[in-house]
């Protein structure tokens, strides 16, 4: 029996193969579905990839306390009317908080940083404390962080991120140089390691870290301001309710009043990110059905024509001594075949898309869900051929060698 | 012992409510070595009882023995073993693949008959070289002329050493010269042996063949013995 499913794969390739322009149009429903259905998880392992990254940086045991709720749905003019949070407010949480292991504020502010010629502009400069170093994740690369007493005393020391380095000074040492920030003079005294993109959205590494008593001298406080707060992570709901409280007390809120700031955490994030998962799953699942079912019907439908074309080849294959089954199989062998290649081009396709988004944010087309595909467009290529390859099995040889 | 014997067989069609007797109580004896010749007027029922010969088709009613089994009662697989190993059949039309070339196309049987590949080759090559056909092994049909392509045909019919070799006017899409050659294969395939039945309208063709049968409306009205 092995060499006779041999010989009916060769008949069936090589009959694929003759017919090549319509084999690759009938295929086309099949190659659509499996490179949406391997884009889409190419998509979704480099998402989650950067998306793990990102979360990484947020940390899982900091709270943010904000001006917004992230993802909020408050109306926008509440939100627009609070006032901002005052950094000051971190030496309270500092001193009531039982829960707060550490206390950063955080002000922000864009311009520009240049190095003689050379210049980059919106770079985020970050004012902050000491402490800021024992809540970040990233690590100073090179250098240290600026000191208790260069905090206090407003020095003009910065910490660079990588793409500043790298503009600014190349392979040079940056240590103990100096730059402008806007137009003040810093001493560089560390680079912080390679942080990446933020979701995919903007870099990380484009900004510069300073004391936050000079941040706030030298760049007005217009930039928006916060407070990072690292708790124990089995603490985050009790520290949420603690900090909550802090800030009602230090706002002098009534009880009748609404919170009119926001203690944030990493969670919204997840949800958030799941439901886009969810939309581009769906989404891809959506067109992959769609295009496997068009796909499918269009497959039958060929291969209706295919046995109705070769009525006198089935006849005669079996006045020559083929059986029912074996006329079967070579059919369903050849819608398979048809659906294989159409895979293996969706396939194609797709790695060649993986590499493009690649380009964008790491990423890699998921060696499982390449096989899954295969696998499916084979189902596809059995269903559709079932009930055509049914067919040509039960040609009744005679009637079949009589058609003209 | 007769290679075939049939009794009483009856083929019967209902076109639009009317019977069709395509055959009417036909009863054929066939023995090993036998060169026959059915001849009739069209629509008399000569493929249709070369069908049954061939195990194609199943009588409505009838007695049907190959070789002493009883062909009747069998089912599609075991009539598609008999065709294979017993029978080769030789059309009008040709009937090869055209995308193969004549080596493939008189290896069909073998597949069927699951013989290995290397065996296939040389049996396919022996019988093309058996038909005088040993330099066109790789040409397809389209490359082969009308009496070239049917010495394929009859290549493939050989190919597995039938007992029995059927032909549909095998010399009807042929001119005279190329059927003539035909006609000599067949013969030289008599005298090595083998059971030839042919079907033709024409006396010429007929004269070959050593017993000629001629039917008419589905009833065998001659069985003549040269
Ligand atoms: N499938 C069928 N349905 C109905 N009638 C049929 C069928 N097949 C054959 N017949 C009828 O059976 C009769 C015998 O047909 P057959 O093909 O055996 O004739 P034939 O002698 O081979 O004719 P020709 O010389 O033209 O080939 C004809 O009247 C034909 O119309
Ligand atoms: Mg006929």
């Amino acid at each position: 029996m092995f060499s006779l499913f041999i010989e009916n794969i060769k008949i069936s390739v090589s009959s694929v193969l003759s017919n090549m322009t319509r084999s690759l149009l009938t295929a086309l429903g099949v190659v659509i579905g499996i490179l949406a259905v391997t884009l889409m998880g190419t998509l979704i392992s480099g998402l989650d990839q950067s998306f793990e990254k990102s979360m990484e940086f947020l940390g899982k045991d900091v709270l943010y306390i904000r001006k917004f709720q992230w993802f909020g749905n408050k109306d926008w003019w509440e939100i627009r009317n609070r006032p901002n949070i005052q950094t000051k407010h971190s030496e309270t949480i500092r001193n009531k908080s039982q829960y707060a292991k550490y206390v950063a504020p955080v002000a922000e502010w864009w311009t520009s940083v240049k190095k003689g010629d050379e210049n980059v502009s919106g770079v985020r400069v970050s004012g902050t404390t000491e402490e800021f170093a024992m809540i970040t994740i990233a690590e100073v690369d090179k250098g240290r962080f600026f000191s208790r007493a260069e905090n206090r005393s407003g020095a003009r020391v910065a910490i660079i991120g990588k793409d500043i380095s790298d503009a600014l000074f190349q392979d040079k040492n940056s240590l103990g140089e100096r730059i402008r920030i806007g137009s003040y003079n810093f001493r560089v005294i560390g680079e912080m390691e390679k942080q990446g993109k933020f979701l995919g959205m903007f870099s990380l590494d484009n900004q510069v870290i300073i004391p936050i008593g000079a941040h706030q001298r030298l760049f007005s406080r217009r930039g928006w301001t916060g407070i990072n707060v690292k708790v124990d992570e089995a603490d985050l709901d009790n520290a949420t309710e603690e900090l909550t409280a802090l800030m009602r007390q230090v706002r002098r809120l009534r009880p009748s009043d609404e919170d009119n700031f926001a203690i944030n955490r990493q969670d919204p994030f997840k949800e958030q990110y799941a439901m886009i998962k969810i939309a581009i799953g769906g989404t891809g699942l959506f067109i992959t059905i769609l295009s496997l079912v068009v796909g499918g019907i269009g497959i039958a439908n060929i291969m209706f024509v295919s046995v109705k074309e070769r009525t006198k080849e089935i006849g005669t294959r079996k006045a020559l001594g083929a059986t029912s089954k074996m006329i079967l199989f070579q059919f369903l062998m050849e819608s398979v075949i048809i659906c294989l290649f159409g895979g293996l081009i969706g396939l194609g396709l797709a790695y060649g898309g993986s590499l493009i988004i690649n380009s964008f944010f790491p990423s890699e087309m998921p060696f499982g869900l390449a096989l899954a595909a295969l696998g499916l467009s084979m189902i596809v290529g059995i269903v559709s051929g079932l009930a055509p390859s049914y067919k040509a099995a039960k040609l009744n040889p005679i009637d079949a060698l009589r058609y003209e | 012992m007769s290679l075939i014997f049939l009794k009483n067989i009856y083929k019967i069609y209902n076109v639009g409510g009317e019977e069709v007797r395509a055959l009417d109580g036909v009863d054929l004896t066939i023995k090993e070595n036998e060169y026959l010749a059915i001849m009739g007027p069209s629509g008399s029922g000569k493929s249709t009882l070369m069908n049954m010969v061939g195990c194609l088709d199943t009588p409505s009613s009838g007695d049907y023995e190959f070789e002493g089994e009883k062909v009747h009662n069998m089912d599609d697989n075991q009539l598609a073993s008999i065709r294979n190993r017993k029978i080769g059949f030789v059309f009008q039309t040709f009937n090869l693949l055209p995308k193969a070339t004549a080596q493939h196309n008189v290896e069909i049987p073998l597949v069927y008959a699951n013989i290995k590949r290397e065996k296939r080759l040389k049996m396919a090559s022996n019988a093309l070289a058996s038909v005088g056909l040993d330099d066109r092994m790789h040409h397809k049909p389209n490359e082969l002329s009308g009496g070239q392509r049917q010495r394929v045909a009859i290549a493939r019919a050989l190919v597995n050493n039938p007992s029995l070799i059927l032909a549909d006017e095998p010399t009807g899409n042929l001119d005279s010269k190329s059927g003539q050659e035909i006609m000599n294969i067949f013969d030289t395939l008599h005298q090595n042996g083998n059971t030839i039945v042919l079907v033709t309208h024409e006396d010429s063709i007929a004269s070959h063949a050593n017993r000629t049968i001629r039917l008419f409306d589905g009833k065998i009205i001659e069985d003549v013995a040269k």
